[in-house]
């Protein structure tokens, strides 16, 4: 339940740098989708009961501050976590390098699968258009939001391990120091 | 029997079901657009003090690099304001008479002025959480008058219409967005047609083929939509393509608003607060 409270409160906040600071310093209304990057995570970190239903909820998140009706990205998001859930298996789930590689494929993923959803339910206009010219912009601030975002995890981690080493070093000390 | 049938394809069972709940979720909203879900109204109330907290200390340090740090060509443009104060001055003056021979006219020919809508500014305080979409969030909610389908306009011309409301804070969906579409007219020949979102641009649906447009008429809402008045600009046709054959022409339209510098808007509410 921690970490699905963590998942959720750590996914309002990108929500909110996605809508009230990105729009303000990346050109072109270009802005990365650090949800997509996130369930990519959850799908290789995740089982599916849990990391299913808290990808759809974060889709649904997303839906409230992206596009018309809500459920949208809850679906997307949803197959973007079951398809890297079946692959997660078969992969070297510690090479960082994997998740920037799951961040290229999963936007691609994404855009069809957002198309092919609003064409068979909705009428979404000439959204194909939009989606094409800004496939492959999308793409690399994806991949540049990624590699930030590994940086960061790589460095609490770190922090959080050298922490952990200090208090097992320490309960040594005290078990064998006489 | 069943229940280990269950519990084998325990996994692949409750994929299976969150998928169809997904697309029934879905679904189900689409038919419900103009209404904001209680889900919808926790979320914006939730992440609204932050999106308001982020914005002002955005306004707070991009103010302070204006204003006491980037001021490169300050000086130059003190010069060129100057001057262009001085032009301004002048229109004024001139307009101050085309005003008056207006007011005069009016009343000569007893000239009912339609009843004025009552607006309410807001300020836009973030924006589609995706590229795909032209969405923003203004500060302001059903608290203040505000509900979904209502227009929303700058003295540019045209925004979009609130999409979904809560308590203090509303979406809305940019005439540039692809799923908008406006009843509009051309204002020079009143040729009729729709305008429909690009992304960063609209296109003009409908035209007939044998209407005589130009690059640099100005379009207008029709006002037979439903969501905008008549008369609120759109934005100016760039380019004009007749195929050989086909009932329509192509054409495209630079929308009237510079969306990207978009900071305060006016939502028409209707009737007086």
């Amino acid at each position: 339940m921690k970490r699905v409270t963590t998942y959720l409160l750590l996914a309002l906040g990108l929500l909110v740098l996605q809508t009230s600071l990105f729009p303000r310093v990346l050109p072109f209304s270009l802005k990365p989708d650090l949800l997509l990057i996130l369930v990519i995570y959850l799908g290789l970190k995740e089982e599916i009961p849990r990391g299913g239903c808290v990808a759809l909820v974060l889709g649904c998140m997303q839906d409230v501050f992206a596009g018309t009706a809500v459920g949208l990205f809850g679906f997307v998001l949803l197959m973007t976590f079951l398809g890297v859930r079946a692959l997660a298996d078969r992969l070297n789930t510690e090479s960082s390098l994997l998740l920037l590689f799951l961040t290229c494929c999963g936007t691609l993923f994404e855009s069809g699968l957002l198309l092919f959803t609003m064409v068979l339910f909705a009428e979404p206009g000439p959204v194909w258009q939009v989606l094409l010219e800004r496939l492959l912009p999308q793409v690399a601030i994806n991949l540049a939001a990624a590699l930030v975002m590994l940086r960061i995890a790589l460095w609490i981690q770190r922090r959080r391990d050298a922490q952990v080493g200090d208090r097992v070093l320490q309960y040594l000390d005290n078990r064998y120091e006489h | 029997m069943l229940l280990e049938l269950l519990r084998k394809y325990r996994t692949p069972l409750l994929a299976g079901c969150l998928i169809l709940f997904a697309l029934l979720l879905y679904s189900a909203n689409l038919r419900h657009r103009d209404h904001t879900t209680l889900f919808e109204k926790t979320i914006l109330q939730l992440t609204s003090p932050f999106q308001k907290g982020l914005d002002l200390v955005w306004k707070a340090v991009s103010g302070a690099w204006d204003r006491y740090l980037w001021l490169v060509d300050t000086e130059g443009q003190n010069t060129r304001l100057q001057e262009e104060n001085r032009q301004l001055k002048a229109e004024l003056v001139a307009l101050e008479e085309v005003r008056l021979a207006n007011e005069r006219l009016r009343k000569l020919l007893e000239f009912r002025d339609r009843e004025q809508l009552s607006a309410l500014p807001a300020q836009v305080i973030a924006e589609d959480a995706a590229s795909w979409f032209r969405t923003v969030i203004i500060d302001k909610g059903t608290d203040d008058g505000i509900r979904e389908g209502l227009p929303v306009v700058v003295a540019e011309g045209a925004v979009g219409r609130i999409i979904r409301a809560s308590a203090h804070d509303a979406r809305v969906l940019l005439i540039t967005d692809a799923s908008s579409a406006v009843a509009s007219l051309v204002q020079r020949n009143r040729t009729r047609g729709i305008s429909r979102g690009r992304g960063d641009s609209l296109t003009l649906e409908f035209a007939l083929r044998q209407a005589d447009l130009e690059v640099g008429d100005l379009v207008i809402s029709s006002g037979t939509g439903g969501v905008f008045p008549k008369g609120v600009p759109i934005g100016t046709v760039t380019r004009v393509a007749r195929e050989e054959y086909g009932l329509f022409q192509s054409v495209s339209i630079a929308p009237a608003v510079d969306f990207a510098r978009l900071e305060e808007v006016l939502v028409l509410i209707g009737e007086e607060l």
